[in-house]
């Protein structure tokens, strides 16, 4: 093991144990720390590691590195190009989380909750090993859980996520233990592996939101803690764990990736579609988010790296952009509670930097030129056009709907005669550090996208190297095994 | 003139193209990063920043039309760079300066630079000076960039940035329901249409495999010439027909213009009476050949065009405010500009379009001034300037008259139509869907009457 290596194995331990390091320290000395400065300190302490990462897996020449046993096929501990993209990513919105977080939101129990939160997602996008996927799901879904049951009147909505996550853990583990019991790799193998590699599929649908086991994905952002939510939904774990157990490009595609997918582009536009006629901020969002997410799966069945990179590039662009919009809506209910979108609600004039944020992180979500997601969209459509036409005309409606939903919310939110009977809410510089610097990512990315592409082109060409993990593929006319 | 002449005005050309494009942009950038950054420029710093940005673009336009001219208009391409590649995907930056992007450009950035100068007056101490300045550059720069793109990726992307800042402008005035409602429908017309470019670039890109212009027609404007075969002229000149009729107000889709007027009046004239209102024609005067090789699409545009003209002019009869008559007036132009293209008549519609735009922009931006302007003239011939007596209306019989007064005073029952046929029933199964859906999260998340009450916040995230 060289230098680098060394490096980046100790950078991605501090990228995941950070966080969880002052989610113990603010739970034993609460009294003592300032809940703002550790969790933040933590954050940015794993976010530097994550882009030590970042930086080293380029100067390794884009090698794959892979330690502890290769049990059932996958590495305790992995760093690829998608492992290498994600960590900056996740701990990029873990930390504009923190910084926007209302007082109110730190001061309590939740805090310590989203750092374990975020460190269980900074793990799964370092590991491709069945049973630390299924762990770490596991641990993902208890803390969401217990954050949602800890909000006043979050009951109902953690019953429901319950019934999703217990039935996506359930198909996962399931999924899995076929799939080590009948490695799939092996020279006859079949039927369980099969079976298994469809269990696992189930599971990332519900896991997802991909219709027709979405309803839990709105529900979570309607009653759920905000930031919750966000740590939740953006790092699509979900999305990670189908790359590392069912995308197997060098031998085709996986059957259960192409049902995934289309049941994905359904829900971009069902999401989509739905998103325009919700009556609050809150159901808006977790609508776009689920479109939005969904996409991301749709492009990640493309063979071609054109239609992979789009996916790749979806995935940053909506995260960021969706992790944007909700930061100005909890910006905004900690100044004056929940916000309705079925009427005119005036807040332009109590908050017009928010709603000027609000307005270019929705932009940046529709594909709209000159931000990272009209390159995707750009990239993923392209893709599409050799390999699946429809698929492409499909993403052209699902950001038509959208485009009416995000401009729908913001007129219905900032528009109309001023309601709220308050002095001008400033915008706090935390907040204004935050929401700048994610737009000024979406924008650099989207105006200058050329390096950014290039590396998103790297990671697609390690994932169309990956071999089928499992014997469901459907194999290329001509082209045997 | 030799090789090196002609490698020397490539360069020359394309550097002031690259200007005209930059120019806005650069003004765009000069003025909305201070205020994202809570420190907006003042007034008379932005007006000159702007005023700077179109009249250089101007002048830069001018000097090329200058350098085109010499060469009989003979196409330039310029290649501003590639912004990204993967396999065999690159997204170039393609312009053209030719006979027709280059006046065009001259007519856009010229009245932008006149509107900036009238608008820094007409706004001043407006709580969204400096707003209305960012989405006129964002505007400047849409336009340009439709105007001199070289390829259907490019022209969309102006065409998004002129839609956004067309909603955003109608919707200026933002305590105001109306004008949130106009900007709304305005969007959401844009929106529908929009599907039509886009998808209109996808089959470009499958049929020829990029969505450079070069490659859907070649020759000198206005002589081109279809490279594509029938059938696909047909199927992208009809998708570029529905995305021209959304921005260019065009039955059905026009029922947003009269209201768009909410806007400053500024933008009114810049958008609704020169330039957004004629994006659809340029579109079309631009994809002309795709539409010679498609006898149908140009059928299709001159039944729409007199059918919209028609409409207008009957409409915009009975209206009795100045600006929703200019809205009506300009629809009517629009409709006949459309027609002309249709008919093939491409120098002739490029005439009316500048022709049109100049004269309308200016009564609109004398619109607030209208009942003094009639003061004075009054005054000046010593009485009222009267009525014409003959019309052609009055040759009708009074039962059609009477009819067409109804017609007129329910604007064409478009809106009714779109609203009953179109929009209701598609919210109305959208309200549905998710109807059920809350019904079905309420089911699964149902609590047992067993279980113990909700406890207090102790989360913070939701309140």
């Amino acid at each position: 093991m060289n230098t680098l290596e060394v490096v980046t194995l100790a950078a991605v331990a501090t990228c995941v144990a950070a966080p969880l390091a002052g989610a113990l320290a603010l739970r034993f000395l609460g009294q003592r720390l300032d809940p703002r400065i550790a969790s933040a300190a933590a954050i940015g302490l794993s976010f530097a590691a994550a882009v030590t990462v970042a930086v080293c897996w380029q100067w390794g020449g884009g090698r794959t590195l892979t330690y502890g046993s290769r049990l059932a096929g996958g590495d305790l501990v992995i760093i690829d190009g998608l492992t290498a993209l994600l960590l900056p990513y996740v701990a990029t919105v873990d930390m504009a989380i923190v910084l926007v977080a209302p007082r109110r939101a730190l001061a309590t129990t939740g805090v310590w909750r989203l750092l374990v939160g975020a460190s269980a997602s900074l793990a799964m996008m370092s590991t491709a090993h069945p049973w630390a996927l299924v762990s770490l799901w596991a641990a993902t879904s208890l803390s969401t859980w217990l954050s949602i049951r800890g909000t006043l009147g979050g009951r109902a909505t953690a019953r429901t996520y319950a019934v999703a996550m217990v039935a996506a853990l359930v198909c996962m583990a399931a999924g899995t233990g076929m799939l080590v019991a009948d490695p799939p790799w092996l020279a006859g193998s079949g039927t369980l592996g099969t079976a298994g590699g469809w269990l696992v599929a189930v599971a990332v649908m519900i896991r997802k939101g991909i219709v027709p086991f979405h309803s839990w994905y709105p529900a979570l952002f309607c009653g759920g803690p905000l930031a919750t939510a966000l740590v939740t939904t953006m790092p699509q774990v979900a999305t990670y764990t189908a790359v590392r157990l069912l995308v197997g490009h060098a031998d085709g595609v996986a059957a259960e990736l192409v049902v995934l997918s289309q049941a994905a582009l359904v829900t971009a536009v069902y999401g989509a579609a739905l998103a325009a006629v919700q009556r609050d901020a809150r159901s808006l969002l977790g609508m776009l988010a689920m479109s939005q997410s969904a996409m991301v799966m749709a492009g990640l069945a493309g063979t071609l790296p054109t239609e992979l990179c789009g996916a790749l590039a979806i995935w940053i662009s909506s995260g960021l952009s969706l992790t944007g919009i909700g930061l100005v809506v909890w910006s905004l209910e900690s100044r004056a509670g929940r916000i309705r979108i079925d009427t005119l609600q005036g807040r332009f004039a109590d908050a017009p930097m928010l709603a000027a944020f609000f307005l270019l992180f929705g932009l940046a979500s529709l594909g709209f030129p000159g931000t990272l997601s009209f390159v995707a969209d750009d990239l993923i459509i392209s893709g599409s056009l050799d390999e699946r036409l429809p698929s492409g005309l499909l993403v052209i409606a699902a950001t038509v709907f959208a485009g009416i939903a995000v401009m729908r919310g913001w007129f219905h939110l900032f528009g109309g005669p001023v309601t709220v009977d308050a002095p001008q809410h400033a915008i706090l510089p935390r907040e204004r550090f935050a929401l700048t610097t994610l737009v000024a990512i979406l924008f650099v990315l989207g105006l200058w996208p050329g390096p950014f592409v290039h590396a998103l082109e790297n990671v697609a060409a390690s994932l169309l190297l990956v071999r089928a993990p499992h014997p469901s593929v459907t194999l290329p006319a001509g082209n045997p095994p | 003139m030799n090789a090196t002449d002609q490698t020397v005005l490539h360069h020359v050309v394309a550097l002031l193209v690259s200007w005209e494009l930059m120019a806005p942009a650069v003004t765009l950038g000069c003025i909305g990063v201070p205020a994202l950054i809570g420190r907006p420029l003042p007034e008379r710093l932005t007006t000159r920043l702007v005023g700077a940005g179109f009249t250089t673009g101007f002048l830069a336009a001018l000097a090329t039309l200058t350098m085109l001219a010499q060469r009989g208009f003979a196409p330039e391409i310029v290649h501003l760079g590639t912004m990204f590649s993967v396999g065999h995907h690159a997204a170039t930056v393609d312009l053209v300066a030719d006979g027709l992007s280059i006046p065009y450009v001259c007519f856009t950035t010229g009245l932008c630079a006149l509107v900036n100068a009238f608008a820094g007056k007409y706004l001043h101490r407006e709580p969204g000076f400096t707003r209305f300045f960012i989405l006129l550059t964002l505007f400047g720069t849409g336009m340009n960039l439709m105007v001199l793109a070289g390829s259907i990726d490019v022209l969309f992307a102006g065409w998004e940035f002129i839609g956004i800042s067309s909603t955003l402008l109608i919707g200026f005035f933002h305590e105001r329901r109306n004008a949130v409602n106009a900007a709304l429908r305005a969007f959401g017309t844009y929106r529908i249409c929009d599907v039509g470019l886009l998808t209109a670039g996808v089959v470009v890109h499958r049929a020829v495999g990029s969505g450079d212009f070069e490659q859907l027609f070649s020759g000198v404007w206005p002589d081109g010439r279809c490279l594509v075969p029938a059938t696909t002229a047909l199927i992208v000149s009809l998708l570029l027909v529905f995305a021209a009729l959304g921005k260019s107000a065009q039955v059905p889709f026009s029922g947003w213009l009269p209201r768009a007027m909410e806007g400053p009046t500024p933008s009114s004239a810049i958008f609704y009476g020169a330039l957004s209102i004629h994006a659809g024609a340029y579109l079309l005067l631009r994809c002309e050949p795709l539409l010679d090789a498609a006898p149908l699409s140009r059928w299709l545009l001159v039944a729409i065009g007199i059918g919209t003209a028609l409409h207008a002019a009957v409409v915009g009869s009975v209206q009795t405010d100045l600006k929703s008559m200019l809205a009506y007036a300009s629809m009517t132009q629009a409709g006949i500009i459309l027609a002309e293209i249709g008919m093939g008549l491409r120098v002739v519609a490029l005439v009316h379009v500048i022709s049109h735009a100049i004269l309308r922009s200016l009564q609109i931006l004398r619109s607030p001034s209208a009942m003094h302007d009639r003061h004075e003239l009054a005054a000046a011939l010593g009485g009222h300037p009267g009525q014409s007596r003959w019309s052609l209306i009055r040759l009708l019989p009074d039962a059609v008259v009477r009819g067409l007064y109804q017609v007129a005073l329910e604007r064409g029952f478009e809106e009714s139509v779109v609203q009953r046929w179109i929009v209701r029933p598609v919210v109305a199964v959208l309200e549905a869907a998710s109807a059920a859906e809350r019904r079905w999260v309420g089911f699964i998340g149902a609590e047992p009457a067993a279980d113990v009450p909700p406890r207090p916040d102790r989360d913070g995230g939701a309140s």
